[in-house]
């Protein structure tokens, strides 16, 4: 036994157990593996060559239990009083085995300018695939639908909210997900004896068993403003608004506001008792055609006669958009 | 032995006390036993620090699992040429450095087949022998340089992580 002793007076250096040392939010050896070893002995006794073995030691593998969500959408733009307005989550089981876990979203948290107004419901599956929410995606209901998830499966999650209309441009908004573990949740390390796959014992990984992600709404209003102005240039060389005088007409359009005006178009009718004078339809100077074809700018005569064109989507940095066209007085 | 325990002392590792519960898994000389335990951090009653082995009860991925293969001669005469073999269990990754075994010359195998000690292991990739690298490793062989006496007890050590 003196083994034994000097056994007792050594203190081991590294400290292996335990899972806040290691990397266990990924994925291993899968829930109720076994890691089975055996040895072998090779020996002589005299002249005889013998091989033995030992006894297998078999050490079953328990079940993880780690979740990570992640922001797909960390902001989302959006205007005062808009509605259904989604964030989506990615929900990761990074355990090792399949797993339950439970959604809460909360939008009152601290920290931002405004509260989102969750809808209801305010989870959905992203069961279409399609990334935003639209009818074909599942509500979550909680103890009913909770997502089933293999070890590194994933689900798609939508939170919606409407926000406020009292919120001004710049304004954020938390919105927050949360998903755990139905098993349970606990200090990394914390066992639920024979509660894993299989009935191995299940313990609570790195990440506690649960994960949230907070997403902002950011309001992002935009205002397009149109100052328009006129030139009469009549065929005296005056600038009377006689019949046969010409106008050039030239509108500055101006985005303001930190959001994006999407697909803006800018589209005016012909004064009446004037007419079009083909040609003159400009975007920044440059010259539209009047047809309604690859460029910008069209001239149409139905249901009233106007030019259009089609400036895109605009924000403060794409600067004043100039439109310019002429008429004759008939 | 008296040499071999002040390696086991240096080392900090337990050999003695595995013994008791040894059993023969054969009729043959050699008894040889496999364990799998766990360092385990515990705090005594003046809040001093150590750890300790404990019988593996569960793994999960990224722990670190120590075997321990105990050969025990229980027969009245000497045994020559004593050598363990043991493979690093599949799932599991072996930690460098870790095998140990007083009075034994230790080997390692990439394939199973070939072992060499670890500075002269080498595998052969794109047409090109390198070093084997220490997580390469799936069988470890204890050679002893001493026979075993009647009643004498050996081991052979290593860590594996789970993966």
């Amino acid at each position: 036994m003196q083994s034994s002793r000097i056994f007792g007076a050594v203190a081991v250096t590294a400290l292996a157990f335990g899972l806040g040392t290691n990397n266990a939010n990924a994925v291993g050896a899968p829930a109720g593996t076994p890691i089975n070893n055996t040895a072998q002995v090779d020996y002589t006794i005299g002249t005889v060559n013998t091989t033995a073995s030992s006894n297998t030691v078999t050490v079953t593998v328990a079940e993880i239990l780690d979740v990570v969500v992640t922001a797909q959408t960390p902001t989302v733009a959006v205007n005062a009083g808009d509605t259904q307005q989604e964030v989506r989550y990615r929900v990761t089981n990074t355990g090792n085995g399949s797993e339950t876990f439970r959604l809460v979203m909360t939008s009152t948290i601290a920290g931002d300018q405004f509260d989102p107004i969750p809808a209801t419901p305010s989870i959905y599956f992203d069961t279409d695939a399609s990334g935003d929410l639209s009818p074909g995606d599942t509500p979550y209901v909680v103890g009913s639908n909770d997502p089933v998830l293999s070890a590194d499966g994933f689900v798609t999650v939508l939170v919606v909210n409407s926000i406020p209309n009292w919120v001004v441009d710049t304004n954020i908004g938390f919105t927050r997900l949360t998903a755990d573990s139905r098993t349970g949740t606990g200090v990394p390390g914390t066992t639920f004896v024979g509660q894993g796959v299989g009935g191995v014992d299940a313990v609570v990984g790195t990440t506690g068993a649960d994960s949230e992600a907070d997403s902002s709404y950011v309001v992002s209003g935009v205002s397009l403003t149109a100052a328009k102005s006129q030139t009469v240039v009549d065929q005296f060389g005056g600038a009377r608004p006689v019949p046969g005088a010409r106008i050039n007409y030239s509108i500055v359009v101006n985005v303001t506001g930190s959001g994006s005006a999407i697909n803006a178009v800018f589209s005016d009718n012909i004064p009446a008792n004037t007419t079009y004078v083909p040609g003159t339809l400009r975007l920044n100077a440059a010259v539209l055609s009047d047809g309604a074809d690859a460029d910008a700018g069209d001239y149409s005569t139905t249901p009233a006669a106007r030019v259009r064109v089609t400036l895109g989507n605009l924000t403060t940095a794409s600067g004043p958009q100039t439109v310019t066209f002429a008429v004759v007085i008939n | 032995m008296v040499k071999g325990l002040k390696i086991l002392g240096l080392t900090a590792i337990v050999a003695c006390g595995l013994s008791s519960q040894a059993f023969a898994q054969d009729k043959g000389c050699i008894a040889l036993k496999s364990t799998a335990e766990v360092e385990q951090e515990v705090v005594n009653a003046k809040g001093e620090k150590s750890t300790k082995l404990v019988p593996l009860t569960k793994v999960v991925p990224g722990v670190e699992v120590i075997w321990t293969i105990t050969a025990n001669n229980i027969c009245k005469q000497p045994s020559e040429k004593v050598s363990i073999n043991d493979a690093v269990p599949e799932h599991m990754t072996y930690v460098a450095n870790s095998a140990i075994g007083p009075g034994a010359d230790i080997e390692f195998s990439v394939d199973g087949k070939t072992f060499a000690a670890a500075d002269q292991l080498t595998v052969v990739e794109s047409g090109a022998s390198r070093k084997a690298r220490a997580d390469e490793y799936t069988a470890i062989r204890w050679n002893f340089k001493n026979s075993f006496a009647p009643g004498a007890q050996g081991f052979g050590r290593f860590r594996a992580i789970l993966n």
